[in-house]
């Protein structure tokens, strides 16, 4: 559904995007997270047809975007990243407008039902210039969403959005996703982007991974179990080296009874753990995997691919 | 095409209706212009005395001095209400794309299936009809309040061929010229000064125009009011081809995020 293969953007002698390759299938969230500047937003604008690549190739539902931008924009709908209104005219004639440009829609239809999808439909007349900033971006993605567009590029969708906002549009973008769409969103959010993206694409001018939350985790840190324990000492951290299965041992800096395992399997090896604990004498409190959040394997992929 | 136009059109047109002052700027540019023309007509043939200017009796007239001063001065409205949509086109389309930028519009107006050519066609007819309305409009009322002030029987020398030629297609072409102009500034501008500063090359040919017909430096004949017009729309169609090649939509969309 898309699929970008070598896409580059240059501006002068400045490389925006570099030889971005992949590709992303209908009903799933594509996650772009990186940090400012890293091109996330020149690709989903060279994705949807706003700008040309300098270089490679990229198809949007089956259409070139750079050769037919107008073909591929009846199967695109763009969240751009600020919300561009006429603030003087209603919400209902802002769609209205938008929908005017899409061949063979019935404009008064699509508006009441994009404005009904985002709850909106009891403002339908209300000016724009009226509107919270978060209803705004609810107004825009319900602009995105006239067409009934199959892909949709979300540009940090949640920005500036209050929590409740917030919550309420990814559980839209859900429930698009749900219905099929094939979603690529960018974004500064790291728990956002956990809890809504299917595979996250870490970006720094160039693809620097992509896959999901938890291989890329698996991938950046080895799985490790944290043992809180009552009577720990030196001896029994020397026993437990010495196992096997156990990679290696640390204790806590911040917590000096809590022990830091890796093991070579963590859910084939952590039961046998427990036991030689327990037989080595150890008053086990509490076992539980430790879990490196996004941001963790966010920061160590971002500065792994720092020059 | 004509539907993509047509949307642009509409939301142009109800954008102006929702502005007072832009209303106001169809009736006052149009008001001051006539009010001018009216007063020169009625004011140089009573204190200039007409044997310091060269002013050519008609044949088989039987006008006067004055009269026929008076004749020259009415025969240049037809050049002096060319500034009437060069004027307008100085407010409106100066601010065309400018607006969308500010508003930031224009990128999802670009996510849309509307083809660049579009939007500036439809930009441009927003403002230049009106324009031309108002020119025409401007037109009649001049010829009524010039007869109501006694002087319609210099008329039927003044509304000639080249009259009808400059009334419905120089006139037409110069309104086109000037919201492409606009359109072109606008586009290519930071603000809506600096569009305006473009905008007002072409009210500046039109001076000229007026000042080479008053001097008699040129006189124009249909013929010559005929050829000037296809430039002028020749002139035209370059410039929309011009003003589509210079909308730099990428330099715009990254310029104003």
């Amino acid at each position: 559904m898309i699929r970008a293969e070598g896409l580059t953007k240059a501006f002068g002698d400045r490389v925006a995007v570099e030889a971005l390759t992949f590709e992303a299938q209908p009903g799933e969230i594509l996650g772009l997270l990186g940090p400012n500047g890293a091109g996330k937003t020149t690709t989903l604008r060279m994705l949807a047809g706003i700008i040309a690549p300098t270089s490679g190739t990229a198809s949007v539902a089956g259409i070139d975007p750079a050769r037919h931008p107008e073909r591929a924009h009846e199967h695109i709908g763009f969240l751009t990243e600020s919300p561009g209104f006429y603030e003087r005219l209603s919400a209902a004639r802002n769609l209205a407008y938008f929908a005017g440009f899409y061949p063979n829609l019935d404009v008064p239809n699509a508006v009441q039902a994009s404005l009904e999808t985002m709850g909106l439909l009891d403002r339908a007349e209300d000016k724009v210039g009226t509107f919270s900033k978060g209803m705004k971006q609810k107004l825009a993605l319900a602009r995105t969403l006239l067409h009934e567009p199959e892909v949709l590029f979300l540009d940090e969708p949640t920005a500036g959005l209050d929590p409740e906002a917030a919550r309420s549009l990814r559980e839209l973008v859900l429930q698009l996703k749900g219905e099929g769409r094939t979603i690529l969103l960018s974004t500064h959010n790291l728990s956002e982007a956990e809890a809504i993206c299917d595979r996250i694409g870490v970006f720094q001018t160039r693809l620097v991974a992509l896959d999901t939350t938890q291989a890329l985790r698996d991938r950046q840190f080895t799985p490790q179990v944290r043992v809180e324990i009552q009577n720990l000492t030196d001896e029994l951290m020397a026993a437990i080296s010495a196992e096997p299965f156990v990679n290696t041992v640390s204790r806590d800096v911040r917590d000096s009874s809590t022990l830091i395992v890796s093991l070579q399997d963590i859910d084939r090896d952590r039961p046998k753990l427990v036991s030689r604990l327990v037989v080595l004498g150890a008053e086990v409190l509490q076992v539980r995997e430790d879990e490196r959040s996004l941001e963790d394997v966010y920061l160590s992929l971002v500065r792994e691919d720092m020059p | 095409m004509r539907r993509r136009i047509a949307n642009v059109l509409r939301m142009e047109w109800a954008g102006m209706a929702r502005t007072p002052s832009s209303l106001l700027f169809l009736v006052v540019i149009p008001a001051l212009l006539i009010g001018q023309a009216l007063l020169l007509s009625w004011v140089l043939p009573r204190y200039v005395n007409p044997s310091l200017i060269a002013v050519t009796v008609p044949q088989g007239s039987n006008l006067d001095a004055t009269d026929a001063f008076r004749l020259l001065i009415l025969g240049q409205f037809q050049f002096f209400v060319l500034l009437i949509p060069a004027m307008i086109a100085n407010v409106f389309a100066t601010q065309s794309i400018v607006e969308e930028k500010m508003n930031r519009t224009l990128e999802p107006l670009l996510a849309t299936p509307v083809r660049t050519w579009e939007l500036l066609v439809g930009k441009i007819l927003a403002g230049a009809v009106p324009a031309l309305a108002a020119a025409w409009a401007s037109t009649g009322l001049f010829v009524l309040l010039a007869s109501l002030l006694g002087w319609g029987a210099l008329f039927p020398y003044v509304l000639n061929a080249t009259w009808a030629i400059s009334l419905f297609v120089l006139m037409p072409a110069v309104s086109l010229l000037s919201f492409v102009v606009g359109v072109i500034g606008s586009s290519r501008a930071r603000d809506a000064k600096g569009a305006q500063g473009l905008a007002v090359l072409v009210v500046l040919p039109i001076f000229a125009l007026i000042i080479l017909q008053v001097t008699g430096l040129i006189w124009f004949t249909p013929l010559s009011t005929a050829l000037l017009s296809l430039g002028l729309i020749a002139l035209d169609a370059l410039m929309v081809h011009f003003a589509v090649r210079l909308f730099a939509r990428e330099s715009i969309v990254i310029r104003w995020r």
